[in-house]
Order: structure tokens, then sequence, then C-alpha cells
């Protein structure tokens, strides 16, 4: 009974060589390096939620709120050249809530607020009040 | 005695209103050009099944865009057992795969009422409950009437339930105002922006509907005729229907007027390729690499390949 096992492994193992091999022949290989358009417009989009984050943090107003809470915005600025494009993304849509988008204050504490947090988690270090653990 | 009964009672209805009114609408500010009053009367109407409002509302936007589908169609494709209803990034999705532009509609009413203004009805999410105890709808809105301060919509068991405009305000507030519309590829609304008409183009090509594709980034470019992710989109999608002349011609012009741009040389490079012409092939390659970028490790793929294929006829599989 045993020995029937070895051939049927090989046999099976034959099957599924020739099986990638076919398919690796007939996929459309010139359709696998295509850089399709959605991961263009992906890449342009993170660009421009980068761009309008650190416009935002120009702005002289917010950064004179954020410098008078004790936090430097070059700070902020390197915190966002940190984050990555999916954090970034989170960070935009949830600046869109914030009630008035002009309100500088209302930006500020929500800044203020997430960089708190994430320094919390121990991903950042902005706030030398926070103490981190030794990692 | 009665008196602090009195007390008690007051301090619950002071707690319930807090508890209901807990938003407060921001004023109403419509377009000075946007119609007073809008009645879409040719979006058919499927009675929902129990749970089954996602499948009955996206059928409606659907067979209003030209696609003759029924909700139990859908409902394999939609409802999730566990969650007794649908998820949003699933509406988009099926959607797609039917051939329609869809995306999701900024947040704010007036941008509802825009779209419903052009003769597109929007599929929306409603909280019909509370936050804090939620009871999750999917309707279609059909129509709107700024006089009366009233919405109409399909929903549920009822075609052209009205409500008060404020009331709908407030339950798709809950619903952190997720819209949706699902257009076919060739009706650009004047209101859509580049971004999502673009997002819907590209989620089409994706999913292999280059057809439904190409009429999109087709319409993109009647509009905005310098946009180059459109272009490139058109090249692209001429490429996955095998017009390779087609492809060739999209990715030419976009090279002019985009000098550089790694990805059209990258592409340009895979159409020649495919057209047998290595040579050429190769520099559009080469000049994708020596780019680079975010993809730069498609352009190397690219390359190997053409190299590969230049290095001698294929051979075949030995066995």
């Amino acid at each position: 009974m045993m020995s029937r096992f070895p051939r049927l492994q090989r046999r099976l193992s034959a099957f599924l060589f020739l099986n990638m091999l076919l398919s690796s022949l007939f996929l459309p290989a010139a359709q696998a390096g295509m850089v399709g358009t959605e991961a263009l417009l992906d890449t342009a989009q993170a660009e421009q939620q980068r761009a309008h984050l650190q416009g935002l943090l120009q702005r002289e107003d917010l950064a004179s709120e954020l410098r008078a809470a004790g936090v430097e915005p070059q700070q902020v600025q390197a915190r966002v050249d940190a984050l990555s494009d999916t954090e970034v993304a989170g960070l935009v849509h949830r600046l869109e809530q914030v009630p008035a988008g002009g309100d500088v204050l209302a930006l500020a504490v929500f800044l203020f607020l997430v960089l708190l947090v994430t320094d919390i988690a121990g991903y950042t270090e902005i706030f030398p009040f926070v103490k981190h653990r030794a990692r | 005695m009665a008196e602090s009964r009195l007390a008690i009672l007051r301090l619950c209805l002071l707690l319930l209103a807090g508890l209901l009114g807990g938003c407060a609408l921001p004023p109403l500010t419509p377009a000075p050009d946007l119609p007073p009053r809008q009645t879409l009367g040719e979006v058919p109407f499927f009675a929902q099944q129990r749970y089954q409002c996602g499948p009955a509302a996206l059928a409606g936007v659907l067979a209003w865009s030209g696609v003759a589908v029924t909700p139990a169609e859908l409902t394999p494709r939609l409802y999730t057992p566990a969650l007794r209803g649908t998820l949003q990034a699933e509406l988009l999705a099926a959607a797609r795969r039917y051939g329609r532009v869809a995306y999701r509609l900024p947040t704010h009413t007036e941008a509802l009422l825009q779209n419903l203004a052009e003769g597109t009805p929007v599929l929306v999410l409603q909280n019909l409950g509370l936050g804090w105890l939620p009871r999750w709808h999917y309707a279609v809105v059909v129509g709107y009437d700024l006089e009366a301060d009233v919405i109409t919509l399909h929903s549920g068991l009822e075609a052209n339930h009205r409500t008060a405009l404020d009331t709908f305000r407030r339950t798709w507030a809950r619903a952190d105002h997720w819209a949706m519309v699902a257009l076919p590829p060739d009706l650009l609304p004047a209101s859509a922006t580049r971004a999502d008409w673009l997002a819907g183009a590209a989620a089409l090509e994706r999913v292999g509907r280059a057809g439904a594709a190409r009429q999109a980034y087709v319409q993109a470019l009647r509009r905005w005729p310098d946009e180059p992710l459109a272009r490139l989109g058109l090249g692209n999608s001429a490429f996955a229907l095998d017009d390779l002349a087609g492809a060739e011609a999209a990715f030419r012009r976009l090279l002019q007027q985009r000098p550089g741009m790694a990805a059209a040389h990258n592409n340009l490079a895979l159409v020649l390729q495919a057209r047998g012409r290595l040579a050429e092939a190769r520099a559009e390659a080469e000049r994708a690499v020596d780019l680079g970028g975010p993809h730069a490790a498609a352009y190397a793929d690219t390359l190997a390949l053409i190299l590969r294929q230049q290095a001698g006829p294929t051979r075949p599989p030995q066995p």
C-alpha cells in the first residue's frame, strides 16, 4: 500500500511542474509589465496629499499655534515625511472632518492630538513629556 | 413628591433631547442655478427583501444606467450573511464589474442635489437608528423639492418615498455622508471631478472591463484634453483590447506632451514588443529604466523581457 504513494507523489509533482510551465508560457507576458493607470493615480494622489499637509504646515498662523503649544513645526514636517502613503491619506481624511477648515486653532489642536497619540504609541518622539520605553 | 418626579421627568427629557439633537445641521447653500425641484421618473424600483436593501438599491441604479439586472442576481455577490447586509466597497466593486463608472460622491448635500439635478440617481447609505444603536439602510435618491424641503427616495418597500430634507440629512450624516453614483462610461456628468472620474475609469481598467474603460477615458479627454493619466489609460485600454496601433498612438502623443514620463515609455515599449519592433521597444524600455521612479521594478522587467526576446527566437520548451 505504502509503496504506491511515492509514485503518486512523483506523478503529482510532474503534473504540477508541467502545469506551472504551461501556465507561465501562456500567460500574457507583455501584460505583466504594463503599468496600470490606477497605480499611477494612487502615486499622484499620495503626492498631492502629502503636499497638502506640508503646505498646511507652511502656514504661518498654524506654525505659531504649534509653537505656542511647544511643538516645532519642523518636527511635525519631519513626522509627515516619515508617514506612509496610507497614513497620510488617513490623516488628510480626518483633517477634512475637522469642522471649519479655516479654523487654525481647531487644526492645530487636531494635529497636536494626532501627533501626541502617535508619540504615546512610540512611533514618534516629538513631545519630551511622553516617556518612551527603551526598545 | 410630585415635584421630584417632575424633576426626574424633566431630566430624562433633557437627556433624550441631548441624544437626539446631537448634531446641528449646517445651513444648505445650493448653487444659485440649481433647479428648485427635480424628479427622476425613469429610475426602476425594486422592493427589497429582508436585509437586502443593498442589492435592491444597486439594481435600481444599474437598471437606470442601462444594465438589466435584478436584486436576486446581485445578492450572491453583495450580501454578507454575517453582517446581514452589504459593505459599501462591495457596491462600488459590483457596479464596476458591470462596466459602470462608479465613485463615491463628496460628503455634502449640495453635491448630492447637483447630481440629481443633472439626472443621476444617487445611492445613499443611511443610519436610520442612532449613532450608538445603528440601523443601516441603503436607498436611492430620485428627487428633491427645495421649496417643500422634501427629498424623494426609492427605499425599502416604498417607491418615491418622500421624507423631510433635514431628517434625511441627519440619517445620512450618521452614515458618514456615504453616497455613490454608477454611470454609463460614455456619460460624464458636468459635476464629476477629474479625480473621481479617472479613479472610476482606472478601476474599470483594473477589473478587466477594457471596453468600458476606454469609453470613460475618451470622455475624460474630451473634457480635460491635457490630462496625462487619461491619455495613459486610453493607451492601456486600447492595448488590453488588442488595438496595438491605437495604443501606440496614445502613448506617443502622451510622450510628446509629457516627455520623460517613465510609465509611458515602459508601456510603449510593451506595445512595440507586441508589434514585433524589438529594437524600438528596447530603446523605450531603456529610457524607462533610466528615468526610474516608484515603478522602476516593472520597467526592469519589461527591459529584461525584451532583451530575452532579442537574444534569439524562443526555443520550444524541452519536455
